[in-house]
């Protein structure tokens, strides 16, 4: 059966038909070159590299960055590729994501013009992967406290230290890293024949097979002094990467949520118990009302965050809210999905256990469910909860 | 060189067609896309473009509505549009290609591709009849086409079997399901689209004076219900089903 | 009322769908003459019980297969109904008939009622048209729509010299392609499952495939039991989903999953020995009975249409 995707308020026709433009292309792309090798992709726990290429050839890779060969999209355009990349898998609007908000978004926001014009064109295209080190084995949710640190030796920067759940790391050309240097967190480019740099990638994973996880170490790795970001200090800049990503994220979930819709919606209707289709039955209509009625908010939510973005009036508290929302009831109906599937519901012939393992990382990166719900805490209360000691 | 390619929107192959009052309900078609078989006949007027850089035209007649088939065409590299706009989507064949041939005259097309029938009519008159008006050669079930030395080499199915054939311009090539599938656009193309613009043209502006359709159509029904699933025991039953395939599903 | 039937040739001989032209034409009370191109078939032509007079038309330009060049000699034979196989070739030359002669064209009629009322398929079959038109106009009509008359006709042969400018050269008439149709192309499937017993048994889908032009697929089960059955011929869930206008379920009990992929399929045939098999409830014919004893009949029936 062709994808049907569920759009109840026709949100769709509020976004350029651009926009809609791009959407089909994303939307064809998935259905002839994603489906297909997914499940092999997962089995086989790799990123086929045709879906880097692809994704280059199409443009997508730093949607809405400008000028340095990046497609100079909107954030809504932004958001829509992710959706679609997601209905595909988690995995591959993965990558997108720290192609373009972790790893290009830092080079293009607080790069040198140097840095600008030598990775952006490469990263666009798909030539060279980018990933992005802020994770350390012992710092997740408190970056602040990172260990990583930088020793500026006159003629060059010594980094040490080990980065964790780092997304493409093993496939990655381009790391963009964070450390501190005198106690400050700054941002360098590392590349992947820097000596004393390597990225072994995690092994046995359940979740996220088609991406690959690694591991950035770097024992006395010596990098030139022109890979430094000039443009930024502190935790804004992996911040204001984070603040792109999430918002990638909050339409990425939608897509998931939508194939696992589809995919049970579908299931309901051909699959006969007591000689009915169990769609007939109260149960399941009460399961595919409440994800309908889900989807359709999360679809409202993320477009008219996608409009704040392109009007500059948003803040990042109105991002983690989406993040956090659309993750959660995207994973709640990836469940749900699988439930209505019955015992075919955990076969790799059907989308929705794939996806529900794969949103249980969503649900943990990019800020975990509980951290956005002490961002919003924050900004409700003014009070940060975040640590014991009350500032 | 000046190529055409003849596009038609269609509803989507895979969109519901209800009938209501007697005709079919064009409001319900949740889709509109391009005729499949235009984007066969797309995708080699791009290439025909690329080997001979040749000026390509995407020429659609329709509707208001049809006018996004030629940007998802310019999105892929068609460099100039035409819409000729008529509001009676149930146009008699005959009123399409005296518009369409008027179009295709006007813009001074040598060679023109177009699907070998559009996925709603089902028919497959237009481009014959585009060739005949024009006196251009006429090819049709083609796969492939190339340019050659003062013409073209063309696949085609043929009355027994795949041929290659050569043409001479002036010609009109009539596509099957082509052996390359129509390439996707990307984002620059779509940014680009967007900046083409689409000329609309209406029957006057082309000089054309419709006739009166001498068909009329009395309705449009819904097909006869396949007769429930039956059942054979043995395979004694198996030239039964086979006649059966024959003359109640007329498949084979 | 004057009929003109373009006869239809295979080769050396007459296509059946030319008898039902005749039958056709007759049905609404036509007088038809049939003109034979390139003069192939005259004879058989005369003996199709109501043909009025054969017009054997020979010339150069029939040689080979140029639309506009038999439009151009055939047209000044035709009067008042034009009637053509709807064969793609038939509707090439039609069309460009009635574009000659500024007269109406409908293809693929598979109804036709005196007057003339016309019915045909649209929109790949999801809806039936019927309009009317009046002589003159031009008419294709689908093969097996009518009924063939009888042979016992003895219509007078004519022959005419007919010339016309030939723009196609068949550089290259290729070889029927050995390469295997794919089942997300083909217009027929037929398809085994793990109920074949041996993968070396899909030799015999094969044979048939190569009879009727079909693609051969399998189910999951097959795919995943058998390292020869590659996962390119799956067809379902995880699969390729088609929909073809016949699909021929062999040996496959009719897994949900399989069902997902094949169900919208116009026709679907089921050989299964297990009469109880999920398969049979999505079938619009069902035969129960072994493949080995189906098989064998099943492919002489089709090699004899």
């Amino acid at each position: 059966m062709p994808y049907d995707a569920l759009d109840f308020y026709d949100v769709d026709s509020l976004l350029t038909e651009e926009e809609r433009m791009v959407r089909d292309m994303v939307r064809d792309f998935v259905d002839n070159e994603v489906l297909p090798k997914i499940e092999h992709a997962c089995r086989d726990g790799v990123f086929p590299d045709e879906w880097r290429e692809e994704l280059g050839n199409m443009g997508v890779l730093g949607a809405p960055l400008k000028g340095y060969g990046c497609p100079g999209l909107s954030y809504a355009a932004y958001g829509v590729i992710c959706r679609e990349l997601e209905r595909g898998d988690s995995g591959l609007r993965s990558f997108a994501s720290v192609q373009g908000s972790l790893a290009m978004y830092p080079i293009w926001d607080f790069g040198s013009e140097e840095q600008k014009n030598h990775y952006l064109p490469k990263m666009a295209s798909g030539e060279w992967i980018g990933c992005f080190g802020l994770t350390e084995p012992d710092y997740g949710s408190n970056p602040g406290d990172m260990i990583t640190r930088a020793e500026d030796m006159g003629d060059h920067y010594l980094l040490n230290g080990a980065k964790m759940w780092i997304t493409n790391g093993t496939i990655a050309q381009v790391a963009v890293v964070w450390a501190k240097l005198d106690g400050v967190i700054r941002g360098f480019i590392v590349e992947k024949d820097d000596e004393g740099f390597s990225a072994p990638e995690m092994k046995g994973k359940h979740s996220l097979k088609a991406s690959v996880t690694s591991e950035l170490v770097f024992q006395d790795c010596k990098i030139p002094k022109d890979r430094i970001l000039p443009g930024v200090k502190g935790l804004r800049g992996p911040f204001s990467c984070l603040n792109n990503a999430r918002y990638g994220i909050s339409w990425g979930a939608i897509g998931a949520a939508q194939a696992c819709f589809d995919s049970a919606r579908e299931y309901a209707l051909s699959r006969i118990q007591f000689e009915h289709p169990i769609a007939s039955y109260q149960l399941v209509q009460n399961k595919l009302s409440w994800m309908l009625r889900e989807i359709t908010k999360a679809q409202l939510l993320a477009f008219h965050l996608s409009q704040k973005k392109d009007a500059g009036t948003w803040i990042p508290e109105h991002i983690s809210l989406a993040k956090m929302n659309n993750v959660d009831i995207a994973l709640e109906i990836a469940r749900v999905a699988r439930d209505i599937h019955g015992a075919n519901g955990i076969l790799d012939e059907y989308p929705v256990m794939r996806h529900m393992a794969n949103l249980e990382s969503v649900k943990t990166y990019e800020g975990t469910h509980d951290i956005h719900n002490l961002i919003l805490g924050r900004h409700i209360t003014g009070i940060q909860a975040f640590t014991r000691s009350l500032e | 060189m000046t190529i055409a390619v003849l596009l038609k929107q269609v509803p989507d192959t895979t969109a519901r067609i209800t009938i209501s009052g007697g005709v079919v309900d064009e409001a319900a078609v949740g889709k509109w896309s391009m005729s499949p078989y235009d984007e066969y006949a797309l995708e080699y007027a791009l290439q025909l473009k690329e080997s001979g850089g040749a000026d390509l035209i995407a020429i659609t007649c329709g509707p208001a509505r049809a006018s996004k088939i030629l940007t998802d065409a310019a999105a892929v590299g068609a460099d100039s549009l035409i819409h000729v706009l008529t509001e009676d989507s149930g146009m008699d064949s005959s009123n399409v290609q005296s518009l369409l041939a008027a179009a295709i005259g006007r813009v001074g097309a040598d060679v023109v591709l177009c699907g070998k029938q559009a996925a709603d009519t089902n028919a497959g008159s237009t481009g014959p009849g585009v060739a005949s008006i024009l006196g251009f050669t006429c090819v049709g079930m083609v796969s492939e086409v190339s340019t050659d030395a003062d013409g073209f080499i063309a696949m085609r199915m043929g009355p027994s079997g795949n041929e290659k054939v050569s043409v001479s311009k002036p010609c009109l090539f009539a596509f099957d399901k082509g052996s390359m599938e129509m390439r996707r656009p990307n984002v620059r193309g779509i940014m680009m689209a967007k900046k083409k613009a689409v000329e609309t043209l209406t029957p006057s502006d082309l000089g054309v004076s419709l006739i009166d359709s001498r068909v009329s159509l009395e309705s449009h029904s819904a097909p006869a219900e396949k007769p429930p699933g039956q059942k054979f025991e043995g395979a004694s039953s198996v030239p039964t089903v086979v006649s059966k395939l024959r003359d109640e599903a007329n498949v084979i | 009322m004057e009929v003109t039937i373009i006869a239809e040739t295979t080769g050396d001989s007459l296509h059946p769908i030319t008898a039902q032209l005749v039958g056709a034409a007759c049905s609404m009370g036509g007088t038809p003459t049939v003109v034979c191109p390139g003069g192939i078939g005259s004879g058989e032509a005369s003996s199709i019980s109501g043909v009025n007079k054969i017009i054997s038309a020979e010339g150069e330009c029939f040689d080979s297969f140029d639309s506009r060049a038999w439009a151009n000699a055939i047209s000044p034979l035709c009067e008042g109904v034009v009637m053509s196989s709807s064969s793609a070739h038939g509707r090439e030359v039609l069309a460009q008939i009635a574009a000659i002669r500024q007269i109406p064209v409908i293809q693929d009629a598979t109804g036709l009622e005196g007057g003339i009322r016309i019915t045909r398929p649209i929109y790949s079959g999801k809806a039936i048209e019927t309009s009317v038109v009046s002589p003159p106009c031009a008419i294709s009509v689908r093969q097996n729509s009518f009924e063939s008359p009888g042979n016992d006709g003895d219509a007078e042969i004519s022959t005419v010299n007919s010339s016309s400018d030939v723009g196609v050269s068949v550089r290259e008439a290729l070889a029927k392609a050995n390469e295997k149709l794919d089942v997300s192309e083909a217009d027929i499937i037929i398809s085994g499952g793990r109920g074949m017993g041996e993968p070396s048994n899909f030799s015999h889908l094969y044979e048939i495939a190569d009879v009727v032009g079909a693609a051969v697929g399998a189910s999951r089960a097959a795919v995943d039991t058998w390292d020869e059955i590659p996962h390119g011929m799956q067809v379902g869930q995880t699969g390729k989903t088609v929909n073809p206008s016949l699909y021929i379920a062999v040996g496959i009990s009719g897994a949900i999953q399989h069902l997902a992929g094949m169900r919208s399929s116009k026709y679907i045939v089921a050989i299964n020995k297990d009469p109880d098999a999920p398969i049979f409830g999505v079938a619009d014919y069902g035969i129960v009975s072994t493949w080995e004893e189906a098989l064998p009949i099943l492919k002489d029936e089709l090699a004899k249409l």
